[in-house]
């Protein structure tokens, strides 16, 4: 549809102004002209009606949790509740300024520091810094306590193990700490393959990444040998909790062995995705690790019964953000975990493995996954039945989506023997059995659609505003910001600004 | 459970078509030593309502911030969201669903961040934007390793009046790279030049420098540059309080080469420092360099104009331990609410807005300097951030100010040790005061 640009008309606004505009002081008189801009910047001029209705429109365009079924795979797309954002707007958190004195932030602190106990419990975890913002910030924080303390040991440790379904973030952030990434192969059951780990496991090497379940859904039996491995050699085990939503109230990754955790407060803990985020990152350690979190952590005065910022000390890694946290996205996970207790938290893993088991039960024979077993709270399968009648997995996920369904995950894990046509889909706790009946029922139509009309599957999605996309010239001829297409503007040619949908 | 929808008896029937008695026997993979075996510990779950009265509590032990103006700013700005900018936000389509992968359900999202990028690129004057890293310090963080895979050159130089917590995020972020920081002084509020000149050699990658800077003062960018560019270094441009750039001159037309900046003032309220948002803003023959999603136009298969995400192969999702970054999950909606507010604002707001602020700050150090309180032992250029000296005792002041239902100004010394700096105080000033405020808060603090 037209941007917002192509919208403008000379003359038009939408802000106020107070009539009070202190026009006796004079930009000349303090600043030197050299740096002000000799034009006003060119954006656009439009009326308050004119926005409301531009972006009312784009997000009609845009297909969210609260639309239905959203499967993504290791994504935890489950229902964000209203409550939760409404806490997080209360106006005394909202305008509180970061550098307020502590005595007027008692009651943000107090979200902070109650927050860091419950995840304690949760985890098995001695001590959570609040500070990453997202999943793989939150992995660059956690590899870099690792590293730290091996250097604070006088142990130069410089290789990182990563099974090979992990996510790209895991290798991604151990790179950015400078490690020497090592891939472990999975075994025929998918998950790590002890004889590969045990090779590997040196006394270079600072430990192992592992997401579990793992990114197809399987927990790892092997978990203990695991552990003694890397920990036998002095490792250190860290746990992606992408994952976790499997596993609360019935395993703790601390009691599992892990020396470090990250959650994703935006997938588990319910905090909304926000097309993109912000989420949070939240990393929690072992006591031996606290000395290298960032700095600072929110701690309590027994005495005075006050909450405080602590510095961490001189081992501390040292901030890896500005200020202390996404704390919008902190009231709205302990509201959350308050809102649930134990057994609440409990029955949504519940709730989430056996919807995957459901779904992994009723689909197999139509998507043929790789192994044969339960499922944690995600199930993989994959599309290649239908390869010999031209019909590729991103087919199956587009035609989805005339159903009124988002496509689960497509393409991922890459691994074998999952290279080619995975799709990996999670039902979060959220999503009731009719909801999955109808996927389901939507599902095996596709598959017979597939052999007998695939032309609607190839051609699909044909109920979207747009259809699929020339992604190759995205790439060929980078058109990044409006200017970029004022300037082609006729070799465009485009047959229709305006989307109507 | 609320939000659980399926019935104990659904699961029931669920747990036999798929052919187990019991939900024990999904997770017999899991190892009967590391199962808990216990509840976890936790209060008990609460009512909606019971849940609200408690954390509305919780908040009750905050101050009354929303009637408290802040006269500090130091990294985080409070400015007027308009009401239009706030419903906006609250439609579900925009902050229920992920990252756009599938461009023909996302076309909201994928606009609206073009559309940013749009915006940005005009204010910077810069080709290529990428919409978000998580804040201003991360994004100058992998802005400096950015220039490091460009030069292949060992040496960042720092303006030490680049925000404190931004230049421990660089460190942080540099400290595994074997990477030489070398911090500028400063002089008169503004970063030495002559230091730069001496820092500066053949292994410098980048030179990083706040405009405004932490104490709100305004930089001769096009010199510094200049001086950057004989030695073959980059020159990069931290931009916090990115309301100036209603006013101030574009980075690209004094030819930096990357530009870090912080878009909290564009719509997002100050949440105790997070979550904010940050773009970093370049040149086009760097783009294969640059961290984090971009998005780019092209057409669907009926040649409609249709956007999404693009230049995909540098991404840790594709290239794992080969990619520009890690970064995944960024801050798109805050994306979305910069789109929207510079939508509102537009070419004239935005311009009016930014003056307000440079108009107001300005008004109130006159008023705090007739006073005979204070004094400026430094004059320099600045936007809506200046640096002042008090000749009484700041803990007084402070208290005088909380009492006033204002957050007083930073107290410098928290950051600097110089002697000099001792009784400085750090004023933002931004359009949300009013002239009567102003007069009220001088005549408060000359007595």
């Amino acid at each position: 549809m037209k941007l917002i640009f192509e919208k403008s008309f000379p003359g038009r606004i939408a802000f106020s102004l107070p009539s009070d505009s202190f026009d006796e002081i004079k930009l000349e008189d303090s600043l030197p002209a050299k740096y002000l801009e000799k034009d006003k910047k060119q954006l656009t001029e439009v009326s308050e009606v004119d926005v409301i209705r531009h972006f009312t429109k784009l997000s009609k365009f845009n297909y969210g949790v609260d639309n239905g079924l959203y499967p993504l795979g290791s994504c935890t797309m489950k229902y964000n509740p209203r409550i939760n954002e409404k806490m997080a707007g209360l106006p005394n958190f909202v305008y509180a300024h970061p550098f307020s004195f502590p005595e007027m932030i008692q009651g943000s602190l107090e979200v902070m520091y109650k927050l860091n106990q419950l995840l304690c419990e949760i985890t098995g975890m001695d001590q959570y810094t609040m500070a990453p913002a997202s999943g793989a910030h939150g992995e660059l924080t956690g590899v870099l306590v690792m590293r730290k303390y091996f250097l604070d040991h006088g142990e130069k440790r410089h290789k990182m193990l990563i099974p090979d379904s992990a996510h790209g973030t895991n290798p991604a952030s151990a790179a950015m700490a400078e490690f020497e990434v090592i891939e472990i192969k999975s075994n025929e059951k998918g998950t790590v393959d002890l004889g590969s780990l045990s090779q590997a496991m040196d006394s270079e090497t600072v430990g192992l990444m592992l997401t579990n379940p793992n990114t197809v859904g399987f927990y790892d039996e092997g978990i203990e040998t695991v552990q003694n491995i890397i920990h036998d050699k002095g490792g250190l085990l860290y746990y992606d909790g992408a994952n976790l939503n499997a596993s609360l109230g019935i395993s703790r990754p601390g009691d599992a062995g892990f020396d470090v955790v990250h959650l994703n407060l935006h997938k588990t803990f319910s905090t909304p995705h926000g097309g993109g985020g912000p989420g949070s990152g939240v990393v929690g350690v072992k006591s031996k690790l606290i000395p290298y979190l960032p700095t600072p952590l929110v701690d309590l005065d027994q005495n005075t019964g006050k909450y405080f910022f602590k510095e961490v000390g001189k081992k501390s890694i040292g901030m890896v953000r500005s200020f202390w946290g996404n704390f919008s996205v902190l009231v709205k996970t302990l509201v959350w975990i308050l809102s649930l207790g134990s057994d609440g938290l409990y029955q949504c893993s519940r709730a989430s493995v056996i919807n995957a088991n459901y779904i992994l039960a009723k689909l197999r024979e139509y998507y043929k996954p790789a192994y044969d077993r339960y499922c944690g709270h995600e199930c993989t399968l994959t599309g290649r039945e239908y390869k010999k009648y031209g019909i590729k997995t991103l087919d199956i996920a587009k035609r989805l989506m005339d159903y009124g369904f988002h496509p689960p995950t497509i393409y991922f894990p890459h691994f074998e023997p999952y290279a080619d046509e995975t799709i990996m889909i999670e039902p979060p706790e959220s999503e009731g059995k009719e909801v999955l009946d109808d996927f389901i029922k939507t599902m095996i139509v596709i598959s017979k659609e597939a052999i007998e009309n695939p032309e609607l599957l190839t051609s699909a999605p044909h109920r979207t505003p747009i259809s699929r996309t020339d992604d190759a010239m995205a790439v060929r001829r980078p058109i990044l910001t409006y200017d970029d297409e004022l300037i082609l503007k006729d070799e465009l040619n485009y047959q229709e600004k305006d989307i109507n949908f | 459970m609320r939000y659980i929808p399926s019935t104990e008896e659904q699961q029931r029937e669920m747990l036999k078509e798929i052919g187990v008695s019991s939900f024990e026997e999904l997770i017999a993979s899991i190892p009967e030593k590391v199962r808990l075996k216990r509840k976890l510990n936790l209060p008990p779950a609460l009512s909606e309502h019971e849940l609200e009265e408690k954390i509305v509590h919780i908040a009750q032990k905050n101050a009354d911030f929303y009637n408290i103006k802040p006269l500090i700013g130091a990294g985080a700005y409070r400015h007027f969201i308009p009401e239009a900018a706030k419903a906006l936000m609250q439609r579900e389509e925009f902050w229920t669903c992920y990252t756009p992968y599938q461009p023909e359900l996302s076309q909201g999202t994928l606009q609206a961040i073009f559309e940013f990028q749009s915006h940005i690129s005009r204010l910077t004057k810069m080709e290529v934007v990428i919409p978000s890293i998580f804040d201003g310090a991360s994004a100058t963080a992998e802005a400096a390793l950015m220039s490091i895979r460009l030069t292949h050159k060992e040496k960042i130089i720092i303006s030490s009046l680049l925000h404190p917590h931004y230049r421990e995020t660089v460190k942080t972020y540099l400290e595994p790279h074997n990477i030489k920081i070398v911090e500028l002084p400063f002089q008169n509020c503004l970063t030495s030049v002559d230091m730069l000149k001496q820092a500066l050699d053949n292994n410098t990658a980048a030179v990083i420098i706040q405009s405004p800077n932490f104490l709100g003062g305004i930089e001769d960018i096009e010199e510094v540059t200049k001086i950057t560019h004989q030695d073959g270094a980059l020159l990069i441009q931290v931009i916090i309080e990115a309301m100036s750039l209603g006013l101030l001159k574009a980075p690209g037309n004094m030819n930096v080469d990357i530009v870090a900046g912080s878009t909290q003032s564009y719509g997002l309220d100050l949440h105790l420092g997070g979550p904010y948002n940050a773009f970093l803003a370049t040149k086009k023959s760097y783009i294969r360099q640059l961290p984090g999603r971009i998005v780019g136009e092209t057409k669907d298969k009926n040649g409609k104009r249709a956007f999404v995400m693009t230049l995909r192969a540098r991404e840790q999702d594709i290239r794992r331990e080969k990619a520009t970054s890690n970064i995944c999950t960024n801050h798109n909606l805050n994306v979305m609410a910069g789109n929207i507010y510079l939508s509102l604002l537009g070419t004239e707001g935005l311009y009016q807005y930014s003056l307000l602020n440079f108009r107001k700050a300005h008004y109130l150090e006159k008023e705090l300097l007739k006073s005979g309180k204070f004094s400026n032992t430094f004059t320099y250029p600045y936007f809506n951030e200046f640096l002042i000296s008090y000749q009484g005792d700041i803990k007084e002041l402070q208290e005088k100010l909380v009492d006033n239902n204002f957050i007083p100004p930073l107290s410098i010394v928290q950051f600097y040790s110089e002697e000099e700096l001792k009784q400085c105080l750090l004023f933002a000033v931004t359009e949300i005061f009013s002239r009567e405020e102003l007069n009220y808060i001088s005549n408060l603090l000359s007595r």
